[in-house]
């Protein structure tokens, strides 16, 4: 008998009209790693959550078939006893914590005071679980003032400290910078040596496939495929279903670099492998791949009027408490080139552009735009000529239909109803949301809200457009169109910055890369220049994009 | 009756609570910032009662104020916990009686509501305050019926109903337009008759 | 983050009570004077509260907590001192305006008695942590889902008000004015709330969640990480307000007092 069976999965949620999961049969043997891949949209959370039981316990609405957890049902034995067996870390870093508890070393206890632990134990068990992630260190401290990386370390910790025999990881980094991340796939690394049963849903596809023994493909609720990495990635259909695939396939399939097997590699290892057993020409391979190396401004030519400034930063200075100045003397200039500012949560991202927006007001300095000292500005005074999409779409979205909530912005700044209206379809055409014009944004999916938010802010036809993390929950889909709209809004002459930490994503799309550590700029290039310095990615504590990483590694191999 | 005060003691029910509490506490806080003659703080408690029905309600009023009472050091606001759980259990029986389906209708609980608060904290105003609210407009009234020679619950009845009642029609129409948007996604959770349907 | 709960530790006497002998001292103090019916007993229990303030150090902290009831007590003195309907006997007059003894009388009653809950309360709120008292009256039978409700309110407000100035951010962002007339100001409640109830019900729908995975509903009986040691101390506060409390009820009976 295999620890997980699931036969003929079916579920609807309450007041839903499609099947989200469909008829879904699977197996998971004790001890496997097991990735789920696919679009937004496909399922993949539900069925995590079916593991547990909250599919439909909690959500209720309408089941069919069976999921057994090692012989219990998961429909019918109370979530309260099916969590000894299966453990769930999620998304969000904060909305796992339970709320009730203001120490870290408390709330990794909470599970286990639940599960009437005597507190012997607890305190033995959540001082193993707290050393073995690392943050044992913390353990005084209140969790809500954790960051996101340290927090997800306390979720998967809180989670373990129960024992489960299986794990559930729901996109556990995707609300993560990039140490974050790195913290968690460090914890994730930790735990593929103890045996568990692991069951990941990630869109860093590069990661999953290093971990997973077998991983589902799922399609508008169904498992299409359930398989190796390597299989699984080398299928023809994969885009059209809605899944890249990691770059290091990618690259294998250009150079048609092939396993024995006629599949191509998915991880770096096996990529590495072929092309050293194939004594493939190293050299000739890395130039043809300097020359296509994601360099935005070779790819996809912008014609963007360079020299042309708008923004200009002079000697900026702020903080947010006195004598804690987080800007010391910034100079920096934008012209109308898409710019990506990327760097560690805490580098001075956001407050710079939030300066730029009029949210916060420098300490001294000035700040120009057009020439024009913006720096005493009110927001609602700035709101025509700078727009900002904020991170969280749940943080504006107020209308009852999506069409009225992108017309709040054009309404707010002035223009008359038809024309904020037809500046309202072009902006939902743009993020490919027209259809949707009528429904209730809290209706769609956090994906789409997203578009939403951005709708709203394009709608207002702003010079600038800024842009806090726009691939944040967007799948390939999501994010290629994400990359259409910087190019489109670019090409209409408009400033477009945002704020990233994909830095694939980012070495596609923007011709200027700024990054930033401390509250400094320490390199302000074009995406070759920034991400080909070691020394300044590594004092930003950023990764490259894989491919760069991959060049790196073989012209170490040359040498 | 027991279909009126049937409720669902789920997690998701009693996790809704402190969110609504959350709700209340920021409502006032918005209402403050944009220099509001209104205190709207309890949105919370209404929507809690909506969703949750009459006894949810009741929890979530009674509890605020309990709870603020640690947040602002004063007990005062602890004896108005009474007000509070009245307003929630009325709301909450009014939505389960379907006058939240209109607007109309929503006004009528906001009135019920209003009243509700008046019946209960004038007795306490009386009680504590010697019939005043501490609102200047209605103090002011309290002060007109005082040299007019009313009696002490007549000037504190309408010293009440002049503060209390537009504060809650205001939240009532706030509550309306939020509630009848809410997605089923959500609202199932906390649906005290919500079954699992089979699909085999 | 900022909390939203009064209490602070400062390793005072006070702060290291059991939560339950604060509690006993609560309801002696707010008792005994009503029961005793005399004016002069609020000044026992007022003074006894800030002696006790004072000894923890705490006064200062209390001030601003009574200070907001100042200008309602002094209205009430305006009120009723003119007004009150048993008023006979003029004390003052000031212009116009007379002053009578019975309302003054009932206005200090009315002023003391708010002074003497304040006092006492605020001793448990500056010195006790909330979740330990919600822990201690758990492990007596309190249930643990209402103790969930208090505690997760003190983590999950200072958070909503964070996310409420981001709220307030975006939609100016979008040209909402949140100055000027009434109107407009009215106009701009809605988008500040709407995404403030949103996101409030989503995320308490995602924490729901992670407490189900935490065996928050299972059905076992709880158990406690911590002890509160009753002390010396705390045997004191305890039977001294039990029986000061009992002491003023036989007196009451027996027209001692």
């Amino acid at each position: 008998m295999s620890l997980i069976e699931i036969k003929n999965l079916k579920y609807r949620y309450p007041g839903a009209e499609r099947l989200s999961l469909n008829d879904i049969t699977m197996n998971i043997e004790k001890g496997q790693f097991i990735g789920i891949v696919g679009e937004n949209g496909a399922g993949k959370s539900t069925l995590s959550q079916a593991f547990l039981g909250l599919i439909p316990q909690f959500y209720k609405g309408a089941y069919g078939g069976s999921v057994t957890i090692d012989g219990l049902s998961a429909k019918t034995t109370p979530v309260g006893v099916l969590c000894r067996k299966v453990g769930l870390v999620f998304q969000n870093p904060f909305n796992q914590l339970s709320g009730a508890k203001d120490t870290v070393y408390d709330e990794v206890g909470y599970g286990l005071q639940n599960l009437g632990i005597p507190a012997e134990e607890i305190h033995k068990r959540v001082e193993s679980v707290l050393r073995r992630f690392g943050i044992w260190e913390y353990r005084k401290r209140n969790p809500f003032d954790l960051s996101g990386g340290q927090l997800q370390r306390v979720a998967i910790a809180s989670v373990l400290a129960m024992n489960p025999e299986i794990l559930i990881l729901d996109e556990p980094t995707s609300q993560l910078d990039p140490a974050g991340s790195e913290e968690v796939f460090q914890a994730v690394d930790e735990l593929t040596a103890t045996g568990i049963t692991i069951v990941m849903i990630e869109h860093k596809l590069e990661k999953l496939a290093e971990y997973c023994d077998k991983i589902a493909l799922m399609h508008q609720g169904e498992v299409v495929a359930f398989d190796t990495p390597n299989m699984i990635f080398s299928r023809k259909d994969i885009s059209e279903l809605g899944v890249n695939v990691p770059a290091y396939t990618a690259f294998a399939l250009k150079y048609g670099l092939r396993n024995q097997d006629g599949t191509y590699p998915a991880t770096r290892r096996d990529l590495l492998k072929i092309i050293k057993a194939d004594n493939a020409d190293i050299r000739s391979l890395l130039k043809s791949c300097r020359n296509d190396l994601p360099d935005a401004q070779r790819n996809n030519p912008v014609k963007a009027i360079v020299g042309s400034e708008t923004f200009s930063l002079s000697d900026l200075h702020f903080s947010y408490i006195e004598g804690a100045e987080i800007f010391k003397g910034i100079n920096i200039g934008f012209d109308r080139r898409p710019t990506a500012i990327i760097g560690q949560n805490g580098a001075g991202k956001t407050t710079l552009v939030r300066i730029m927006k009029g949210l916060l007001k420098p300490g001294s300095g000035s700040v120009k735009l057009a020439g024009e000292d913006i720096s005493k500005k009110t927001v609602a005074e700035l709101a025509s000529r700078v727009g900002y999409v904020f991170q969280n779409p749940d943080d504006q979205i107020f209308k009852y239909n999506v069409l009225d909530e992108v017309m709040f912005g054009p309404l707010n700044i002035g223009m008359s109803h038809e024309e904020a209206e037809s500046h309202a379809h072009e902006a939902l055409q743009t993020v490919g949301l027209e259809e949707l014009c009528r429904k209730n944004p809290y209706d769609l999916e956090l994906y789409d809200r997203k578009m939403v938010a951005i709708a709203s802010v394009l709608a207002m036809d702003t010079d600038v457009i800024i842009l806090d993390e726009p691939t944040i929950a967007q799948d390939y889909k999501g994010r290629e169109k994400i990359k259409e709209i910087i190019r489109n809004e670019s090409g209409k002459g408009k400033l477009v910055i945002a704020i990233l930490h994909d830095m694939d994503f980012v070495a596609d799309s923007f011709e200027r890369v700024i990054a930033m550590a401390h509250g400094e700029i320490l390199l302000d290039g074009t995406p070759h220049e920034v991400f080909r310095n070691r020394e300044v990615l590594e004092k930003a504590a950023l990764a490259p994009p894989h491919i760069v990483g991959l060049m790196e590694e073989l012209e170490h191999e040359i040498d | 009756m027991g279909k009126l005060f049937k409720t669902n003691f789920s997690t998701a029910v009693i996790v809704l609570i402190p969110a609504c509490i959350g709700i209340n506490y920021i409502g006032k806080l918005f209402a403050q910032l944009l220099k509001l003659p209104l205190w709207l703080d309890c949105i919370g408690t209404c929507i809690g009662a909506i969703l949750g029905g009459p006894i949810i309600g009741g929890i979530c009023g009674a509890a605020n104020n309990l709870i603020y009472g640690f947040t602002t050091g004063d007990n005062i606001t602890l004896v108005y916990a009474l007000t509070s759980l009245f307003i929630g259990i009325s709301v909450g029986i009014m939505a389960r009686l379907g006058f939240m389906e209109s607007f109309p209708k929503a006004m009528l609980t906001a009135c019920v509501g209003g009243l509700a608060a008046v019946v209960v904290s004038t007795p306490l105003n009386i009680m504590y305050w010697g019939g005043q609210t501490g609102n200047v407009w209605g103090d002011a009234v309290f002060a007109a019926t005082q040299a007019a020679g009313l009696p002490v619950w007549i000037g504190s009845l309408l010293d009440e109903l002049v503060v209390d009642v537009p504060d809650k029609l205001i939240t009532g129409i706030i509550v309306y337009l939020i509630v009848s948007k809410l997605p089923q996604k959500l609202t199932t959770l906390y649906d005290a008759n919500a079954v699992i349907e089979s699909l085999d | 983050m900022k909390s939203i709960s009064l209490y602070t530790d400062n390793g005072s006497w006070i702060v290291r009570l059991h939560p339950f002998s604060k509690l006993f001292y609560l309801i002696a103090a707010i008792l005994i004077p009503l029961i005793s019916g005399h004016l002069w007993m609020f000044a026992v229990t007022v003074l006894a509260s800030i002696s006790f303030l004072m000894s923890s150090h705490m006064l200062r902290k209390a001030v601003p907590l009574i200070a907001f009831s100042f200008t309602i007590i002094l209205t009430i003195f305006i009120i009723q001192g003119i007004f009150f309907k048993d008023n006979t006997s003029v004390l003052l007059t000031l212009g116009p305006l007379s002053f009578y003894k019975e309302g003054l009388l009932y206005s200090s009653r009315i002023g003391l008695n708010i002074l003497n809950m304040l006092l006492s309360f605020s001793i448990l709120v500056l010195t006790t942590s909330p979740s330990e008292l919600v822990e201690e009256l758990e492990k007596k039978g309190f249930s643990p889902k209402f103790g969930y409700i208090i505690n997760s309110v003190f983590q999950i407000v200072p958070e909503m008000m964070g996310t409420m100035h981001t709220i307030s951010d975006a939609q100016r962002s979008r040209g909402m004015e949140t100055e000027g007339k009434l109107v407009t100001r009215m106009k701009a409640f809605i988008p500040l709330i709407s995404p403030v109830v949103m996101s409030a019900l989503t995320s308490s729908r995602e924490r729901a969640i992670a407490l189900e995975v935490r065996g928050f509903g299972a059905n076992v009986k709880k158990t406690y990480l911590y002890s509160h040691p009753y002390t010396k101390q705390d045997q004191m506060m305890k039977w001294g307000s039990l029986t000061s409390l009992a002491a003023v009820i036989v007196l009451r009976v027996l027209h001692v007092l």
